[in-house]
């Protein structure tokens, strides 16, 4: 199916759990509703026969910087592949700033076990039944805080110029 | 048994000088035989250096490149500039090593190497030593690097080189076997261990040559080789010092001019083995008479050692087990055969 | 009797290591010559090129792509732009498509060369090496005469293509590929029918497809495990839609199937680039419109290439700014490296350093 036949069946199958947003360029883009709904959600897209969704190509979290509301600050966001039927689909979550924790989805998608271990590592967002978060990038003492925020700062981070 | 001594007309002279300076009896023969072994640890370490020249050459010349070229007519001092580089390196030891054996490691395989020259035959009548045990004597005497490789890979107290010295002396356990059989496949034929005899009794052109006389002759001929390269932890066989996985084995924590023996004891070594088959198979120094004798060894010697060097810049290194099973499993039953096959022939005398 | 008790010892393999190819630590608990659990440790070559494209504009983050990969520096700035082009609906002139084209798939015989030669030297061989190289060099001096550069091109801008080829670039390239395609008998000659090769390389690490699509592995790795996925293919980007020319994969999923099928890809690349500068269009190589200022409209994007290594993919959020919200990497040996520890071990280091090399990781992509 193209991506706008896959668009439609998505939001049809996974109404009320999935939202599609249309900041999403080129692949359909979906929010999940409910943070806590997301492995169950990965597990229906896996096993759909139609979409058979069960690669996952990339997961990163990102830091918005909007600290005002403070409970759309951290995003994740999944990427998915069907091999067999070529299709493209992207997840994301919305996490709030306090302490943002994320279900992990190794059962469904075991490729996600780095991805996840960078979100700790580099955000602070705690992923509930990991099996080995902790050190991963970066040195083994660092003790700095979680770099990829945005309201990081470090005595030697030298911010360009705006120009 | 001395025979070259007395033939060799510089010893003589020696001989009469010293009698001539009046110095008792008694001391005229060691003195000359420590001249005589100054002067085979010079040919042997000219022969090493000559021998890392030529295989950077033609290393490099299978790559498509040019090797040493800067020092003298196509870097032929190079290895003595390398030389003189590593001895002027600092000597680094492991805090933590076996001081004794880490120690003695590097002299125990660096004698061991030049201690088979004592009956390798240079030419006609030109033999340090013609032992009755000759071949016997080499057999037991190469054995002895893998006691070095051993003391190196324990006294590094490094998990790497105990492993490469763990792994070098199975293998070289391993290849003792069908090298040492095969070598009794053609002794069969001379009926004594003596090297001098070995080549008298191949004297003649090609054809009298063991590798071509003997029916078995080409198969024992294959199986000393294959069994040598292994003795000589050349690649294939170099998981010793195989840099790609356990860079450098057992001498990983070597510097300087320890690890300098260590790696001109590897290329004596080499040339021990390739003297040893042509030797056996060759003809030693036999052929036309217009050439002196020793030029004949050099050269069917230096023709092994480039099969040697060929083998290792065109194969890839086989794994420890597959190496252990090629021993056991194919070779020692070839070669046994082959020689059940050569003492049938030799009862029947079905040879010439 | 006391009883024989033998340990486990832990040997750290990396990061300074001949065969780790980049620096990469790998824990190995061995039990004598077997390796029986491995973990990697990465972070060695992290260069925090995300938090660094945060503070850049988009232009300014091109260059900084290449060093995302270097071997394939081209895809990593393909990669970039042609996510940036997909934000802002860019439309790329044909020339720039068709050359873009070009320099990745020479990039792509550049990268599997050199694998060829690292991971017979790996192996023990030590003459391919040179051979691989040796051919390397005919396509880097194709580089350099376009670009400058022999490894970190800058040549692909957002919207097109820095600058033209020379004009005697077609007859170079086309001569260079001959050359290449007539070596490629010299390279399988001298290693597939070798008993020596065979033992090393047949049977050994046999990567399970479901494995491997569990844990994300992509590229030739995927596809000697016999999966018939290409993203050249199955999600066509550039011009590869347009050209004839086949997808290789193989069965087993062993060594040998993963060396021999990136030699066959080097085929099919040949093919494609002969095709390419057979059809090359005259035309602009940059964009209308598209300055060094240039921002992207507000939105997110995941855009991924078919690299040498596997999926190359990056994820961009934009706010409409001069600067990128975010910009995720993602490489091809990042999965391979993570499922390196679920089917390597229980085997010999041999096997690991044989595994190892023929999955071609390399460090950049991992670390970022």
């Amino acid at each position: 199916m193209t991506r706008e036949e896959l668009a439609a069946y998505a939001t049809e199958k996974f109404a009320g759990r999935l939202t599609p947003l249309a900041t999403g360029k080129y692949d359909p883009l979906f929010l999940v509703n409910d943070a806590g709904d997301l492995l169950a959600v990965a597990r229906a897209l896996k096993e759909d026969p139609k979409l058979q969704l069960e690669y996952l190509c990339n997961a990163g979290a990102i830091d918005t910087g909007k600290i005002d509301p403070p409970d759309k600050r951290f995003e994740i966001h999944y990427s998915v592949a069907s091999l067999q039927l070529s299709l493209r689909l992207d997840l994301k979550v919305v996490l709030p700033a306090g302490k943002p924790e994320v279900e992990s989805l190794q059962p469904v998608w075991p490729a996600a076990d780095w991805f996840e271990r960078e979100f700790w590592e580099l955000f602070g967002i705690h992923v509930r039944n990991h099996n080995h978060l902790g050190q991963f990038l970066l040195p083994d003492d660092w003790n700095q805080g979680f770099p990829m925020r945005k309201d990081w700062d470090a005595p030697d981070f030298v911010r360009m110029p705006e120009k | 048994m001395i025979v070259a001594l007395e033939l060799l007309p510089i010893f003589q002279w020696l001989g009469e000088l010293l009698g001539g300076l009046g110095l008792p009896a008694s001391w005229i023969d060691p003195i000359r035989y420590g001249a005589l072994g100054v002067m085979m640890f010079g040919i042997l370490a000219v022969v090493a250096l000559f021998l890392v020249w030529w295989e950077r050459k033609i290393a490099a010349h299978i790559q498509q490149r040019f090797g040493p070229m800067r020092h003298g007519w196509h870097g032929w001092y190079q290895t003595i500039m390398d030389a003189i580089k590593l001895l002027q390196k600092e000597d680094v030891r492991v805090a933590t090593r076996d001081k004794a054996v880490f120690f003695w490691a590097p002299v125990v395989g660096f004698v061991a190497a030049f201690l088979a020259y004592i009956v390798i035959p240079w030419g006609d009548g030109l033999i340090v030593a013609d032992l009755n045990i000759g071949i016997l004597y080499i057999m037991a005497v190469t054995t002895f690097t893998v006691i070095s490789l051993l003391m190196a890979g324990w006294g590094s107290h490094n998990k790497y080189a105990l492993l490469g010295g763990m792994r070098s002396a199975a293998q070289v356990v391993s290849y003792e076997v069908p090298m040492v059989v095969s070598v009794l496949t053609v002794i069969i034929f001379v009926g004594s261990l003596s090297m001098v005899d070995i080549v008298k009794s191949q004297q003649g052109l090609i054809f009298n040559w063991f590798v071509f006389r003997l029916p078995m002759g080409p198969l024992a001929f294959l199986t000393f080789i294959v069994a040598a390269t292994a003795e000589a932890n050349r690649t294939p066989f170099d998981i010793p010092e195989a840099e790609q996985e356990l860079v450098a084995g057992y001498n990983i924590e070597y510097s300087g001019m320890k690890f300098a023996m260590f790696f001109l004891a590897e290329f004596v070594n080499m040339f021990t083995v390739s003297a040893v088959a042509v030797t056996l198979f060759f003809g030693g120094w036999n052929g036309w008479e217009f050439v002196p004798s020793w030029i004949w060894f050099l050269f069917k010697t230096l023709l092994v050692v480039l099969l040697l060097m060929l083998f290792r810049w065109t194969y890839p290194r086989l794994r420890v087990d597959q190496l252990m099973e090629f021993a056991w499993k194919f070779l020692v039953p070839l070669t046994f055969a082959n020689l059940i096959v050569a003492g049938i022939f030799k009862y029947l005398g079905w040879y010439w | 009797m006391a009883e024989l008790r033998t340990e486990e010892f832990v040997v750290n393999m990396g990061p300074h290591h001949p065969s780790t190819h980049g620096v990469c630590r790998l824990m190995l608990t061995m039990d004598g010559e077997i390796v029986t659990k491995i973990e990697p440790v990465i972070g060695y070559l992290h260069r925090s090129i995300e938090k660094i494209c945060e503070n850049r504009t988009y232009a300014q983050c091109v260059p900084l792509m290449d060093r995302v990969e270097y071997v394939t520096a081209m895809s990593c700035g393909y990669m970039f732009a042609g996510a940036v082009e997909k934000l802002g609906g860019i439309e790329v002139p044909l020339r720039a498509q068709y050359l873009r084209t070009i320099m990745l798939e020479l990039n792509r015989i550049a990268s599997h060369l050199l694998f060829y030669g690292v991971t017979a030297m790996d192996i023990g061989a030590y003459t391919p090496f040179l051979y691989g190289l040796r051919e390397r060099e005919l396509i880097i001096d194709l580089f350099e005469e376009t670009c400058g550069q022999r490894l970190t091109y800058n040549y692909i801008r957002i919207g097109g293509v820095s600058q033209d080829i020379r004009p005697d670039f077609v007859p170079k390239c086309r001569e260079a590929l001959n050359v290449i395609s007539a070596k490629m008998s010299d390279y399988t000659g001298l290693l597939n029918e070798n008993p020596i090769w065979i033992h090393r390389t047949k049977g050994v690490g046999v990567l399970p497809a479901d494995l491997a699509k569990a844990y994300g592995v992509s590229g030739p790795n995927l596809r000697a495990s016999g999966v018939n996925y290409d993203i050249r293919r199955n999600d066509p980007y550039l011009l590869y839609d347009k050209f004839d020319w086949n997808v290789a994969v193989r069965p087993n999923g062993d060594c040998f199937d993963r060396y021999m099928l990136r030699l066959d890809e080097i085929m099919q690349s040949i093919r494609i680039v002969t095709q390419a500068l057979d059809g090359l269009p005259d035309g602009e190589i940059m964009a209308k419109g598209v300055t060094v200022n240039y921002k992207a409209p507000a939105g997110e994007v995941y855009h991924r290439v078919e690299n040498s290594r596997g999926e190359l993919g990056v994820y961009i959020q934009s706010d409409g700014g001069k600067k990128p919200v975010r910009v995720k990497i993602r490489g091809g040996s990042y999965n391979s490296l993570m499922v390196l520890p679920h089917f390597a071990t229980n085997r010999m280091i041999a096997d690991l350093v044989a595994i190892f090399a023929t999955l071609d990781v390399i460090m950049p992509e991992v670390d970022r």
